[in-house]
C-alpha cells in the first residue's frame, strides 16, 4: 500500500495557509490530539501543516483596550500558569489546569483545544459512524454514558473541550486567517451543532487557522470559575463541567455567563440558569431554582440520565461557592 | 550497612547464623542484620536508568517484527483469507494464514479447549486471524491492512447475565454453559432458621483488565533446531512447556528467557498466541521475529478479571455469631473456559467461622476475550460481595464491623477437607492492630456525628478484611549458590522478578546467611537454558517458595567453607562459627579467610544447591489482611474522594520492609482501581465491541485518584512452622479487601450500597438520586 503522506513546517502564515490548500491537509499545533486521531485513522491525513514555526502565534499579552490576546499556539500550561490569566479570568486558568494531564498541558495548543475533535468512543474507535460519513450514530441505542444530554440531534457528542467554556463564558473572539484573508468570529459562533452539520465541530474553512484569541477587558466586579467533575482525577474529560462569569455589585448578580461543558455537542451556554440568577442574590433558593431550570430541556439518553442530578448538583456546589466569595 | 560501601563484607555486630551441620534443619532466624530492612533494590540503578533489557528491548541481528491480524467482530466466521496483497509487499517477508498453517497447529485454551491456531471461527474481538514477519513494524502493521479478510458475523452475547437467557446467542455447540461448581457444609437452612438476622443482597463486579506496564511480546530466534524466546513472562519455564508442546519440539530445544518484565499481574503466566506466531514466523524466514502487542490488543486479548454477579444470603445472631453463608455467584471467563469462576467463593467458604455454608458458581461464555489470572483471582470480587454484607449484618446486629468480625475468627481452614489449622492466623491480630492505628473507632464517632449534619460533602469510615487462599509457596524449587575464590557470590535461581522486588529479596536472605553486601551479589535468573526449574511467579509464592531454597543453598556453600576450613584450623567442623570474612574455630580461637582457604582457591569456587523442602504437614499457610480507608463523598456529584487508607498485612516475616510497603501501596492502588475506575464496556446492543479499547476510555486510577496518606502496617506473627524463612506471599492479598472497604466507607458517609462497581461519578449519582434522595442537591 502506498501512501501519499508530507509533512511541512512552514516560516510564515502566508505559507501555512496556502500549504492547507491541498487535499487532506491537516493543521499540527501540540499534535496531542490529532497524532492519536491519525494512528486511529479517524480521518484521512496526506499532508501535515505543522504551524510550530510561526512564533507569532505563542504567547499572552494585553491588548490596547485593556483585553488579552493570546496567541493559538500558547500552550494550554502557559494559560493555566499566567498571572494575568490567573487574576483577571480564573475560571480560564482553572479550565487549562484541569485540561488532561502536565505533559499533555506542556505540549497541547489552546487553539487545538478548542478545534480538538470529538471523544466519542465510537467516533474514535473502529465504527463507521455518521460524523465519519456513516449511516448512524451508534450512541444513540448503544454505550452513551458519556455523552449529550442537551444539543443533541442525529449525533450526541459531547464538546470535548475545558478551556471552551470559560472562554465563551468572557465572551471571546478568535482571530482566523485563511485563503480569503482574516475574519473575527466569536466563540459563541465557533463550534457547530450537529444539527446543522454532523461532519463539523467549527466553522473552520479549508485552509483557515485560528491565529488568536481575544478576551474583552474584565470588570472588576467579575468573579469566574471552572469546575469540572470526571471519573478520574488527570487524563478525563469532563462528565460534568461549568464555568461560572459573574460581575457582583451590592450582593446581587449584575451580569451572569454560565457555560456547560459535558453536557452538549458545543460548550453550551445555560441561558435559563442566567436568566434566573441575573438580577437576584444568590440565595439558596434562586440557586435551587436555577440548577433545575439548567436540566428542563435535557434529553438524556439510555444510560447518560445521571448527569441531570450531576449537572444540578454541581451548578449548586458552584453557585454556593461564588455567593461565599461575593 | 551502607549500600554505598564498596566493601564485599558488612559488619553489623549481628553475627551470621549457624550454619546448621549436614543433615539438620535450621534453626528459625533470630534478629537478623539484614532481612527487615528497608533494602534498595539490587537492581534499582539498571531499572532506572534504562540499561536493564527488557524482553520488549530486545533487538537482534536481521530481526524482522512481526504482527497478528485480529478479528474485529465480537463473533464471527472467516470464510475467506487472501493474504496475497500483502505477500506482494516489499519488505514483507512471511504471512502465517489459517489456511497456510492448515489444522497442524492448535492453540489450547485450557486442558480440555483446543482449537486451531487462527481457527475459522472466532469467538471473541481481537482473536487472531493471521500473521506477518515484515522489515519494519510499520510495513507489518501495513501488510495486516492488505490481507482481506471476508468475515459472516454471528450474534453475540456481551454480558454473563444474558449469557444462559432463551435465545441468547449460542458461543460453544455444547451452549453457554462452561464450567459449575458447588460446595456445602451443614446445613444453610437451619443456618438461616437459628439467626436473628438474615439478609440477601446481589453484587457485581466489573470486568478489570490486567494492563501491565510493558505489553504483552516476544522475540523469538532458531538456531538449527532449537529455538530461543525471550518473553515478557511471569514463568519462563511455563512458557517453554507450552510452547514445546504446541510446535511438538523437546524441551531442551526450547529456551525460554525473561531477566526483566514489566509487570504481568497474572496475565503473563502463560505464552500467547503471538509467541507461537513469532516462533513459527521465524522458522519461516530463518530470522529473529519480534513480536509485541499494541495496547488495544492486550486490552482485547491479553487477559482480565471476570466480570461476576454474586448472591449472597447471610444469617447472624444478634451477639454477632455468624449461623448460614449461602453464596451464588454466575461469572464469564470470556470466550473460553479460563478460569471464570475460579476461587470465587473462597473467602465465603474460608474467611469467617461459620457452620453453614454452601456455594453454587457457574461459569458462563460471553463473546469478549478469555479471563487469565488476576492478582488473587476470584478473591476481590468475593471480598467486594462478602465485606460489604458483612458490613450490613453488622449494622443490622448493632454491632461495629470490625466487633463482627472478631466474633468470627477461624483457626481452621473450614473450606478444606478436614477443616486443618492455619499456621498462624492474623486475621483477629490485622483486625485489631489495623483499627488501633487507624483510629477507627474515633473515626467512626466522628463519621456518625458527621450525618447528623447538612453539609454535602459527607465523610465515611470502611474497612474490609481479607485471607489469600494460597501465599505459602511450596516445592519444587532448585537454587544453585557459588562462592567465588575471593569470596564474592552468584546467586542462580529460575524464578522471574515480576517487579516486586524477588532478587532483592533472595540477595538479602544470601547477604543473611553469607555475611556479605546485597548489592554485591551477582544474579542470574529467569533463563530455563542457564538456571534451575522454578514454577511461574504467581500465587504470591515467590519469596516463601524461592527463600527457603536460597537459604538452604547458602547453608549449603557455608557447610562446604567449614568442611575445608576444618584441616587449616585443626578443628573439628562442629567448633567452627562461619562469620562471612572469617571462620573462627570457637575451641582454639584460631581464624581463617574465606577467601584464604586452600581448598577453595585450588577449586576457584564453592557450589551450594539448595532446595525447597515440604511445607508442614495437615497445616495451611496463609496470609492474611485487614484494610482501612476513609472517604469523602460529594452528595452533589457523586465524587467519591479517597481520604486515607491502611493496610494491615499478616504475611509472616517482614523481609524486605521497602518492597512490603511497595506491594501494600501498589496493591491498594490496584484496589481502587478496581472500587473506583475500572471496567470493560462492550457495546452490549449493537457489535459486542469494546468501545473503551483504549488507555484513555479505560480508566486505571492515576496518581490524583490515590491518597498521599497511605500506611502499611506490618501484623509480623512469626511463623516457625511455614518454612525456613517464615515468609508468607504478600502480593495478592494486598488487593483483596480494598474495593469493599472503600464501598463500606462510601455507606458510612451517605448510606447507599454500591453493589456494582466502579464507584464513580455515573454510578454514585444514580445511586444518590435512587436511594437517598435526602442528600440530594
Amino acid at each position: 500500500m502506498t501512501v501519499h503522506f508530507s509533512y511541512v513546517r512552514p516560516a510564515s502564515l502566508q505559507d501555512a495557509v496556502s500549504q492547507l490548500g491541498s487535499d487532506n491537509a491537516l493543521i499540527h499545533a501540540g499534535g496531542t490530539d490529532l497524532l492519536g486521531c491519525l494512528r486511529d485513522e479517524v480521518f484521512p491525513a496526506e499532508k501535515l501543516v505543522s504551524i510550530s514555526g510561526l512564533p507569532e502565534l505563542r504567547g499572552i499579552s494585553k491588548t490596547t483596550d485593556n483585553g488579552l490576546r493570546i496567541g493559538a499556539l500558547t500552550t494550554i500550561a502557559e494559560v493555566a500558569a499566567h498571572p494575568l490569566i490567573r487574576e483577571s479570568y480564573a475560571a480560564l486558568a482553572q479550565g487549562a489546569a484541569a485540561v488532561a494531564s502536565p505533559q499533555l498541558r506542556n505540549q497541547g495548543t489552546l487553539g487545538g483545544n478548542l478545534c480538538q475533535k470529538p471523544r466519542c468512543w465510537y467516533y474514535r474507535g473502529e465504527f463507521h459512524c455518521l460524523r465519519k460519513g456513516g449511516n448512524y450514530c451508534y450512541a444513540v441505542n448503544g454505550e452513551n454514558q458519556y455523552h449529550c444530554i442537551l444539543g443533541g440531534k442525529n449525533c450526541f457528542i459531547v464538546h470535548p473541550s475545558d478551556t471552551a467554556p470559560a472562554l465563551l463564558a468572557f465572551g471571546a473572539v478568535l482571530r482566523i486567517t485563511g485563503p480569503r484573508g482574516s475574519r473575527s468570529v466569536t466563540l459563541a459562533d465557533f463550534h457547530v451543532l450537529p444539527e446543522r452539520d454532523v461532519t463539523r465541530e467549527t466553522v473552520l474553512e479549508a485552509g483557515e487557522i485560528v491565529t488568536e484569541i481575544l478576551l474583552p477587558p474584565a470588570s472588576a466586579a467579575m468573579r469566574s470559575s471552572y469546575r469540572k467533575v470526571r471519573a478520574r482525577q488527570a487524563w478525563d474529560f469532563a462528565l460534568a463541567g461549568v464555568a461560572l462569569a459573574l460581575e457582583l455589585e451590592g450582593g446581587r448578580v449584575r451580569r451572569s455567563r454560565v457555560v456547560l461543558s459535558g453536557a452538549a455537542p458545543i460548550p453550551w451556554r445555560a441561558v435559563e440558569v442566567e436568566k434566573i440568577i441575573t438580577g437576584s442574590a444568590l440565595e439558596s433558593e434562586v440557586i435551587h431554582e436555577a440548577a433545575v431550570a439548567a436540566m428542563t430541556k435535557a434529553r438524556p439518553l439510555g444510560k447518560n440520565g445521571y448527569k441531570i442530578p450531576l449537572f444540578q448538583g454541581m451548578l449548586a456546589e458552584e453557585l454556593e461557592k461564588m455567593r461565599q466569595v461575593s | 550497612m551502607k549500600d554505598d560501601e564498596q566493601d564485599l563484607y558488612f559488619v553489623e555486630g549481628i553475627a551470621v547464623p549457624q550454619t546448621p551441620l549436614p543433615g539438620e534443619e535450621p534453626a528459625n532466624w533470630g534478629k537478623t542484620a539484614v532481612i527487615g530492612r528497608r533494602q534498595t533494590r539490587v537492581d534499582a540503578y539498571e531499572r532506572v536508568s534504562g540499561t536493564a533489557v527488557y524482553p520488549s528491548d530486545v533487538v537482534l541481528p536481521n530481526m524482522l517484527y512481526g504482527a497478528l491480524l485480529r478479528c474485529p467482530h465480537a463473533h464471527a466466521r472467516v470464510k475467506k483469507v487472501d493474504a496475497s496483497a500483502a505477500e506482494r509487499m516489499e519488505g514483507v517477508q512471511a504471512v502465517l494464514t489459517g489456511a497456510s498453517l492448515g489444522r497442524q497447529v492448535k492453540w489450547p485454551y485450557n486442558e480440555e479447549v483446543a482449537t486451531d491456531l487462527f481457527d475459522d471461527r472466532c469467538r471473541f474481538e481481537g482473536e487472531a486471524v493471521a500473521a506477518v514477519a515484515a522489515a519494519t513494524p510499520y510495513v507489518a502493521r501495513d501488510a495486516l491492512r492488505e490481507i482481506k479478510v471476508e468475515y459472516e458475523v454471528l450474534p453475540f452475547v456481551a454480558d454473563e447475565r444474558r449469557s444462559l437467557a432463551t435465545g441468547a446467542a449460542r458461543i460453544h455447540g455444547a451452549g453457554n454453559r462452561l464450567k459449575a461448581d458447588s460446595y456445602k457444609r451443614g446445613d444453610v437452612a437451619r443456618g438461616f432458621a437459628e439467626a436473628d438476622i438474615v439478609l440477601e443482597e446481589q453484587y457485581r463486579t466489573a470486568c478489570e483488565i490486567q494492563a501491565p506496564m510493558e505489553l504483552h511480546g516476544c522475540v523469538a530466534n532458531w538456531e538449527g533446531d532449537s529455538l530461543t524466546v525471550w518473553e515478557s513472562t511471569q514463568g519462563v519455564y511455563a512458557v517453554q512447556a507450552k510452547i514445546a508442546d504446541i510446535l511438538g519440539l523437546p524441551l531442551s530445544r526450547v529456551r525460554v528467557i525473561g531477566h526483566y518484565m514489566g509487570g504481568g499481574f497474572g496475565s503473563k503466566l502463560q505464552p500467547g498466541k503471538y509467541t507461537v506466531c513469532a516462533a513459527l514466523l521465524a522458522k519461516k524466514t530463518g530470522r529473529p521475529v519480534k513480536i509485541f502487542l499494541s495496547r488495544e490488543e492486550t486490552l482485547l486479548a491479553a487477559g482480565n478479571r471476570p466480570p461476576a454477579t454474586m448472591t449472597i444470603k447471610a444469617g447472624v445472631k444478634k451477639d454477632g455469631t455468624l449461623t448460614a453463608l449461602q453464596f451464588t455467584g454466575l461469572a464469564s471467563s470470556g470466550a473460553y473456559p479460563a478460569g471464570g469462576i475460579s476461587l470465587l467463593d473462597w473467602l465465603v467458604r474460608d474467611l469467617y467461622l461459620c457452620a453453614n455454608v454452601q456455594s453454587e458458581l457457574t461459569d458462563v461464555a460471553i463473546n469478549a476475550g478469555p479471563a487469565r489470572p488476576f492478582r488473587a483471582p476470584g478473591h476481590p470480587q468475593c471480598a467486594w460481595a462478602l465485606e460489604q454484607m458483612m458490613d450490613a449484618l453488622a449494622e443490622a446486629a448493632g454491632l461495629d464491623p470490625i466487633d463482627l468480625r472478631l466474633k468470627n475468627i477461624p483457626l481452621v481452614s473450614q473450606g478444606r477437607e478436614g477443616a486443618p489449622p492455619y499456621t498462624t492466623t492474623g486475621l483477629a491480630e490485622c483486625i485489631r492492630q489495623g483499627a488501633e492505628a487507624f483510629g477507627w473507632r474515633e473515626a467512626r464517632r466522628r463519621t456518625a456525628a458527621g450525618r447528623k449534619e447538612q453539609g454535602h460533602l459527607r465523610r465515611g469510615v470502611g474497612m474490609g478484611s481479607c485471607l489469600w487462599v494460597v501465599g505459602g509457596g511450596g516445592p519444587p524449587s532448585t537454587v544453585i549458590v557459588k562462592l567465588f575464590a575471593d569470596g564474592s557470590v552468584n546467586l542462580n535461581m529460575g524464578a522471574s522478578d515480576i517487579g516486586t522486588g524477588t532478587k532483592t529479596v533472595m540477595a538479602m536472605v544470601l547477604a543473611e546467611e553469607l555475611g556479605v553486601r546485597p548489592a554485591s551479589i551477582q544474579i542470574e535468573h529467569a533463563d530455563t537454558g542457564s538456571t534451575q526449574y522454578a514454577t511461574p511467579s504467581g500465587g504470591s509464592k515467590t519469596v516463601p517458595t524461592e527463600s527457603p531454597a536460597v537459604r538452604s543453598a547458602a547453608i549449603a556453600v557455608k557447610q562446604q567453607l567449614l568442611q575445608m576450613a576444618a584441616g587449616e584450623l585443626g578443628s573439628p567442623v562442629e567448633n567452627l562459627r562461619y562469620g562471612g570474612e572469617y571462620i573462627e574455630a570457637v575451641d582454639s580461637g584460631k581464624k581463617v579467610k574465606v577467601t584464604g582457604i586452600a581448598a577453595l582457591k585450588k577449586q576457584g569456587v564453592v557450589v551450594g544447591i539448595g532446595y525447597r523442602g515440604p511445607n508442614p504437614e495437615g497445616k495451611v499457610v496463609n496470609p492474611f489482611a485487614a484494610q482501612f480507608c476513609e472517604v469523602e463523598v460529594n452528595t452533589r456529584t457523586g465524587e467519591v474522594r479517597i481520604m486515607r487508607f491502611l493496610g494491615a498485612h499478616e504475611s509472616g516475616r517482614v523481609m524486605d520492609r521497602l518492597t512490603f510497603d511497595n506491594q501494600v501501596f501498589g496493591g491498594i492502588t490496584m484496589g481502587i482501581g478496581l472500587a473506583m475506575t475500572e471496567t470493560r464496556i462492550l457495546d452490549e446492543n449493537r457489535t459486542g465491541k469494546m468501545v473503551n479499547c483504549n488507555w484513555h476510555d479505560y480508566k486505571l486510577p492515576t496518581a490524583l485518584d490515590v491518597p498521599t496518606d497511605m500506611v502499611s502496617l506490618p501484623v509480623e506473627l512469626r511463623d516457625s512452622e511455614a518454612n525456613s524463612t517464615g515468609a508468607k506471599g504478600l502480593g495478592e492479598p494486598v488487593t483483596i479487601p480494598t474495593a469493599a472497604a472503600i464501598a463500606n466507607a462510601i455507606y458510612d458517609a451517605v448510606g447507599v450500597r454500591v453493589r456494582q462497581s466502579p464507584a464513580d461519578p455515573l454510578t454514585m449519582k444514580r445511586l444518590l438520586a435512587e436511594e437517598a434522595p435526602e442528600v440530594r442537591s
